[in-house]
């Protein structure tokens, strides 16, 4: 983390504040240069942490063929992603089939196992869609 | 399941059929720590503190654009107006401040960088008028930076000098700038009560009653709006502003979602959610075919303010009803050179820009996106500039004007900028002289706010 000049700045302010009485130049630059070693004033930093993880909705349609359900159900088993719902409707020739699964326990996170499940749909000619599960909460439910 | 089938195909369809996405998410950057004696110091700071603030805003949004599966179409950042904090600088030095906004944006990844602005409805300070003068040349130097400023207010007026400084800005701009038909125009907006907290660039800028930082989000979704109207079929007026308003609903909950999420990931503030209808120039991303659904024949036609005053209502009510955060413009777009039924109906001979204006009154912004022939007066720009914004203070809402006339361009000649900015068809100007009017210069008084007839 590279600091500018106005950080170092605000940082020896805050410190000199801080100390109150007993900053003298030396204790302030020995509590600056703490700070500046242990802080870090980039605020993405702190929010890494958060991968994504809970309930994810899996969508898929396409001209229905067999094969298709064991394969998506075989790609999410060995991705360890429990299912915990599944709906699923002819139409004609065309299939839809609506999944929630839970990711928690998954040593992948979202982004592998869509990548994954891109892999899954293409050779079978069908359309799959990862999305939060959030996403339909916030759209659906007041 | 605790989803019905039916609401879950319906986002799929929304997002990957009907074009719903997030227009922009904006990062407003404060630049009011910034100032220093030194102009390189003081580029060094601007560039520094957005590249420090702004540096994984792209890749944040695309991680939760993947998570939720919506599309978020622009990534952006808004700074502090630049003629407050950089008040003591010349004109010479505002240009080196547009060109490091530039190369701050390109850096993080960003297409455009808003804020090269100035608050001028009441008078100017000095450094406001170098900032002025400098637009043309800032805008013609660089790719990304857009400029806007606000010169008048429902509770200043009018301020008629900003009025015609700007006219000779824009004018000067597209000469600056006709290799590529007078495309610094179309990055540069005249405002009347402009919002402090808007994500739309190129109007965009981070107010100073704004935090240190702040995330703002504008959604778009004309093709889910338009795709509800074709079927709810013929049903009468209620009903139809009851379909209008459940759509939005849906699109305002996921845009406010997908907000929080980017700040969130960002470690920002969020700001607002501005649940505007904005058009891109894709086939049925536009608010032409939506006025056309609701029943006119072709934008244009008897009926169509009408039209529009209901569907920017609706939006309106819908989305105050969806956040609590909403903000920004929040209302429908009517860009031309942006929304492909516009452009279709200015080429019919259906719409005009008197009735374009008209259509203002009751919707977001304004003249917005206008190729107009490259030898209009500048005596007449500021009278359309002056315009637009009487109609602004007066109703006590915000306007705009984006107009670009186009550099050595007749009427019935074809602007093309490609991506997001579409293509213009020159439209027709009145040439009956407004110099008289806007020469006198001065100030227009604030509106009185009672006996509103």
């Amino acid at each position: 983390m590279n600091f500018t000049e106005s950080d170092i700045r605000r940082i020896t302010f805050e410190t000199i504040s801080e100390l109150g009485p007993i900053a003298t130049p030396d204790v302030v630059k020995e509590a600056v240069r703490k700070k500046v070693e242990t802080s870090s004033t980039n605020p993405f930093e702190a929010s890494k942490k958060d991968a994504v993880s809970g309930r994810v909705i899996l969508t898929s349609f396409g001209l229905n063929k067999p094969g298709i359900v064991a394969a998506i159900t075989t790609a999410l088993g060995k991705a360890n992603c429990d299912i915990q719902d599944l709906s699923q409707k002819i139409m004609g020739d065309f299939f839809t089939m609506i999944m929630i699964i839970d990711i928690t326990s998954s040593q992948k996170d979202l982004k592998e196992i869509q990548e994954e499940m891109y892999k899954t749909a293409e050779p079978l000619n069908i359309k799959i869609y990862l999305q939060h599960e959030d996403v339909f909460r916030y759209m659906h439910r007041i | 399941m605790n989803y019905e089938f039916t609401e879950i195909l319906e986002t799929i369809r929304m997002t990957e059929i009907e074009h719903f996405d997030i227009r922009t998410v904006t990062l407003g950057i404060s630049l009011r720590d910034c100032h220093d004696r030194s102009i390189e110091v003081t580029k060094q700071k601007i560039y520094d503190k957005i590249v420090r603030y702004g540096r994984e805003h792209v890749k944040n949004a695309k991680e939760v654009e993947a998570q939720y599966g919506i599309s978020i179409a622009n990534k952006r950042v808004s700074v502090t107006p630049i003629s407050i904090p950089f008040d003591s600088f010349k004109m010479e030095d505002f240009i080196e401040i547009a060109k490091t906004l530039d190369k701050a944006a390109e850096e993080i990844g960003i297409d455009y960088i808003a804020g090269f602005s100035a608050l001028v409805q009441k008078g100017m300070t000095n450094g406001e008028r170098e900032l002025i003068k400098a637009i043309p040349y800032a805008l013609s130097q660089t790719k990304r930076v857009c400029s806007s400023v606000n010169i008048g207010s429902t509770k200043a007026g009018i301020n008629i000098d900003a009025v015609n400084m700007m006219a000779e800005s824009i004018k000067l701009t597209a000469e600056l700038t006709k290799d590529k038909d007078s495309i610094g125009c179309a990055k540069l907006v005249v405002f009347a009560n402009a919002v402090e907290d808007n994500p739309f660039v190129a109007g965009a800028f981070h107010g100073v009653t704004e935090p240190e930082i702040v995330l703002n989000v504008g959604i778009s979704g004309p093709g889910v709006v338009l795709e509800a109207i074709k079927e709810a079929g013929n049903v009468d007026l209620q009903q139809l502003a009851e379909v209008i308003k459940k759509t939005i609903f849906k699109i305002t909950r996921a845009g406010e979602l997908i907000g929080r999420k980017v700040a969130e990931k960002n470690g920002v503030p969020f700001g607002i959610v501005d649940i505007s209808l904005a058009p891109t120039p894709a086939e049925g991303d536009s608010i032409a075919d939506i006025l056309k659904a609701m029943g006119v024949e072709d934008v244009g036609a008897p009926g169509t303010t009408a039209a529009l005053a209901m569907l920017n209502d609706s939006v309106k009510k819908a989305g105050l009803m969806a956040s609590s955060s909403v903000g920004g413009m929040s209302g429908a777009f009517i860009p031309v050179s942006e929304d492909m039924g516009m452009i279709r109906a200015v080429q019919a001979g259906n719409l005009s820009l008197e009735k374009l204006e008209a259509m203002t009154a009751v919707c977001s912004v304004g003249l917005d996106m206008i190729a107009i022939p490259g030898d209009t007066a500048a005596s007449t720009i500021a009278g359309i500039i002056a315009d637009e914004a009487a109609i602004g203070i007066i109703n006590d809402k915000t306007t705009a004007v984006r107009i670009i006339p186009a550099f050595g361009k007749k009427v019935g000649d074809m602007v093309d900028y490609g991506g997001l900015l579409g293509l213009a068809p020159i439209m027709e100007v009145r040439t009956i002289s407004s110099k008289g009017f806007v020469g006198r210069g001065g100030r227009i008084p604030a509106p009185m706010r009672s006996l509103t007839n």
